[in-house]
């Protein structure tokens, strides 16, 4: 199909009418709330406590707010049935109305031209004009793979629903790209409050079709309020995107365990359909997003190992490690040029059947399955929240599986890899904290640390031949010593510290945290040590 | 159990009459499918057919009877004929013959069947067929397949005990199977009943253990599943595992000592495998490395004795 017959067959996707059935969207949230909560008093009570301990301590601008909450608190009790229905089904109004998106196809026409400057400008920080002239040159930093065809049949027979790996703040700006430059449809997806405050993501943000998730609210009503619109935008036909890991993966690993809320709605959204005598097929697309640099790699390496070490690791490296996160929030901006590789599964339904581009579900043996099969009791299809969460949890299982098999990676993941087994090697039975200690500690000869990336490459390489894992194009056919270089022309051009620094015949591990962060990519597949794992 | 509700039932062995006839009882309309015909089963009058297609159809759940190396090609035969309506629950003590898969994972890769489960437990066919009180443990990771199952074989004479721990009570099926084989050894050369707990009790926090590594829960060891099972055995002289292991002790090769228990035993086929999972996870267990090695004939009982006795 022609790039211009591609576009119009994209424009008849239903996020381009999203603003005029906003409010009609806002009030289906608010309806299916109302019916489904047995008792108001609970969720009201629950909000209202959850919302005062979050205003009080620093109510800002949201004094007024914090006001009305415990207005609500005091009051509740004394109201009427009908009295706190009608305060549920403000409160929801209210943050429905919040999260609601925006789309605004003018915007998307013009923000589709200028997000490939934009990104270039992202990937190429050295010189601005540089930038400018490597714009075209996006093609080459994007890359795009898997069933693509199947993707955009699929997308003319029901939702599509992606849900792909999560390490950066780019992800979903990238991911938008990719799918408008395949002629997939925009999507709708849930993007955190504070990534709004950014003025480069906020502008494509806002007229893209994301919706504003608050993580700051904990309160049952809001989240059963998220959920509904997610389920409502999937029921009607929204093709949207989650990200199931929830936030960034601040270890750089392939996703295990994923967050199974919003993913839920998927089959809630299908069960839905069938009781109104619609059919709305969904079809959940697991895409990977690879990155030879992270933009944001310190910062959340940093995190994670605060996190899981807790003293252990702060008493050790304070300021430099303070330092570190100022230099690269600075550096945000003015990332390397760098490669992206967006790989998508197969498609599957909500009960992990694979599904065929002309929208039929088979069984691991290649027969059709009627997806109504799996939510119908005596002929008709029922709600049954205990099975549909099985069903999530298992299609979550599925997505995993698939994230492994569709991790592709790349230079920088393999020369961590060597580098960091080299550093094990020498400090036996040392744990994970003791050997990221040995910072600018360890030498080891350029032949040797070859070596041993030419050994993890046909580790790789078998693992691909079975269909496990992937290799970035020219990888396969790569020595070991281009393969080195394109890591380190990567890693020089961005990251504060060296992460390998060259010394006579060889080099230094320099930062073994960002060497555990990149090699961490190769830890699902065994390819790589693997921080979550006892030994 | 309501008239109207179908149940399907597939093997013609013991166990699979025995859940026929327990489900009969319930008042379940009960389709036994085997290829060899089973008089007895038709003179209760549970319907026998011989083949999947009239087995699934109108019945939502279906129980597999058969011995778990013919299970795959028996799920592939029903993953022409189901879909995902159907329940699938089996009641086979073992593993995949091919790595250490469950039965239901089996199950879910040849049909389209998501709604799995399994049955377990202490109780036994001559239970099922003579309609004597009995316990049976239950697991499927979906509530409305164990509600199901419960309504088609509880009742007065027989107590389903349920858990969603699918994956812990496939295991400790199988691995109580492999402990009976101790118990029998044991029981044949005398050994002091309280040693003897001591040993199995040892058994069960190994195999709990071993499970935990393949993502069971501890826990579902201490239940009816587990170590109810194994206390059962003790009082079932006639279990073949337990004859197994009586026949090893007296000095009878592998081959003699299965003709002696009369029946398929998983845990043989099955025991190599988990003393290999247990070097590969770290899991510390001697008393399932001490059954592999009397089932290979290598080791005497005075050394089972003494090396169980002085490990550190």
């Amino acid at each position: 199909m022609g790039w211009y017959l591609r576009r119009e067959a994209m424009q008849e996707a239903p996020i381009f009418h999203f603003n005029d059935e906003r409010a009609f969207i806002v009030e289906e949230v608010v309806g299916r709330i109302a019916r489904n909560t047995r008792d108001p008093l609970l969720l009201l009570n629950d909000a209202a406590f959850h919302e005062i301990r979050r205003m009080e301590p620093r109510p800002g601008s949201e004094a007024g707010e914090l006001s009305r909450f415990r207005d609500l608190a005091r009051s509740v009790g004394k109201l009427s049935e009908d009295e706190r229905r009608r305060k549920l089904e403000g409160l929801a109004r209210h943050w429905a109305t919040d999260i609601a998106g925006n789309f605004n196809p003018k915007v998307y026409g013009v923000s589709t031209s200028v997000l490939p400057r934009a990104l270039a400008l992202l990937l190429s920080p050295k010189d601005f004009s540089e930038g400018f002239r490597t714009a075209g040159r996006l093609q080459k930093h994007l890359v795009t793979q898997g069933p693509l065809d199947t993707l955009r049949a699929l997308s003319k027979k029901g939702t599509l629903v992606f849900v792909p790996t999560h390490l950066s703040n780019l992800d979903s700006v990238v991911f938008g790209f990719a799918l408008h430059r395949e002629g997939l449809p925009p999507v709708s997806y849930g993007a955190g409050k504070n990534l709004f405050t950014n003025p480069f993501l906020s502008f494509f943000m806002q007229n893209l079709g994301a919706y504003r998730v608050d993580r700051r609210v904990r309160a049952e009503l809001y989240k059963e309020v998220l959920k509904t619109y997610s389920s409502v935008l999937i029921g009607r036909g929204y093709h949207s995107l989650f990200f199931p890991g929830g936030t960034r993966s601040r270890a750089g690993l392939v996703e295990e365990r994923l967050k199974l809320g919003l993913m839920g709605t998927g089959v809630e959204a299908y069960v839905d359909s069938l009781r109104r005598g619609h059919e709305q097929r969904v079809f959940f697309v697991p895409a990977t997003i690879n990155y030879l640099l992270t933009l944001e790699a310190s910062t959340l390496i940093a995190d994670y190992l605060a996190e899981v070490g807790r003293n252990r690791y702060i008493i050790e490296d304070d300021e430099s490690t303070q330092l570190e996160r100022i230099a690269t929030l600075v550096r945000k901006l003015v990332l390397t040029t760098g490669s992206v590789v967006i790989r998508f599964a197969q498609p599957i339904d909500p009960f992990g059947n694979r599904v065929l581009a002309d929208g039929r579900s088979v069984d691991p043996r290649g027969r059709e399955v009627d997806p109504r099969s799996y939510v119908t009791r005596r002929g008709q299809p029922v709600h049954d929240a205990a099975r549909d969460a099985q069903y999530t949890r298992e299609l979550g299982e599925a997505i995993c599986g698939a994230y492994s098999r569709e991790t592709v990676l790349l230079a920088t993941h393999l020369v961590a890899g060597a580098a960091f087994k080299k550093l094990q090697a020498s400090y036996p039975g040392e744990d994970l904290f003791k050997l990221l200690r040995h910072r600018d500690e360890l030498f080891v000869p350029g032949d040797e640390l070859e070596r041993r990336i030419a050994d993890i490459t046909d580790a790789a390489k078998a693992l691909e031949d079975q269909g496990k894992i992937v290799l970035a194009a020219g990888l396969r056919q790569s020595a070991p010593g281009a393969i080195l270089s394109e890591a380190l022309r990567a890693w020089s051009g961005y990251h504060t510290n060296a992460v390998l620094a060259p010394s006579a015949g060889g080099f230094m591990l320099s930062d073994t945290n960002l060497l555990l962060y990149y090699q961490n990519r190769l830890a699902a597949s065994g390819l790589g040590f693997h921080p979550g794992v006892r030994r | 159990m309501s008239a109207a509700e179908r149940v399907g039932v597939v093997g013609g062995g013991r166990w699979g009459l025995a859940l026929a006839c327990a489900a009969h009882r319930t008042g379940a309309r009960v389709t036994l499918m085997t290829r060899r015909g089973e008089p007895e089963a038709q003179h209760r009058g549970i319907t026998v057919v011989d083949a999947f297609k009239p087995l699934a159809e109108g019945a939502s759940l279906i129980l597999v009877a058969v011995p778990s190396e013919v299970m795959p090609g028996v799920a592939r035969s029903l993953g022409e004929v189901v879909d995902g309506s159907h329940f699938l629950v089996h009641g086979v003590r073992g593993l995949s013959h091919e790595g250490l898969h469950t039965l239901t994972d089996v199950l879910r890769a040849e049909t389209a069947a998501r709604r799995v489960g399994a049955l377990a437990g202490p109780v036994t066919a001559d239970d099922l067929i003579d309609g004597r009180p009995a316990v049976i443990a239950m697991a499927s990771r979906y509530p409305e397949v164990n509600e199901a199952v419960i309504a088609a074989l509880g009742g007065p004479l027989l107590r389903v005990s349920t858990t969603q721990d699918l994956t812990g009570l496939e295991w400790a099926s199988a691995l109580v199977g492999c402990l009976v084989i101790a118990l029998g050894y044991g029981r044949a050369l005398n050994i002091a009943p309280g040693l003897l707990a001591g040993l199995l009790t040892r058994g069960i926090h190994e195999a709990s253990q071993l499970a935990a590594a393949a993502g069971a829960e501890e826990k579902t060891f201490y239940t009816i599943a587990g170590i109810g099972d194994l206390m059962a055995a003790m009082g079932q002289d006639h279990r073949p595992e337990a004859r197994l292991g009586a026949a090893l002790a007296l000095g009878d090769g592998l081959d003699v000592a299965r003709q002696k228990a009369g029946q398929r035993i998983e845990a043989i086929t099955l025991m190599p495998r988990v003393v290999a999972l247990a070097k590969r996870e770290r899991v510390e267990a001697p008393v399932f490395e001490t059954i592999a090695r009397a089932l290979t004939g290598s080791i005497t009982p005075q050394e089972i004795l003494s090396g169980l006795m002085t490990r550190r």
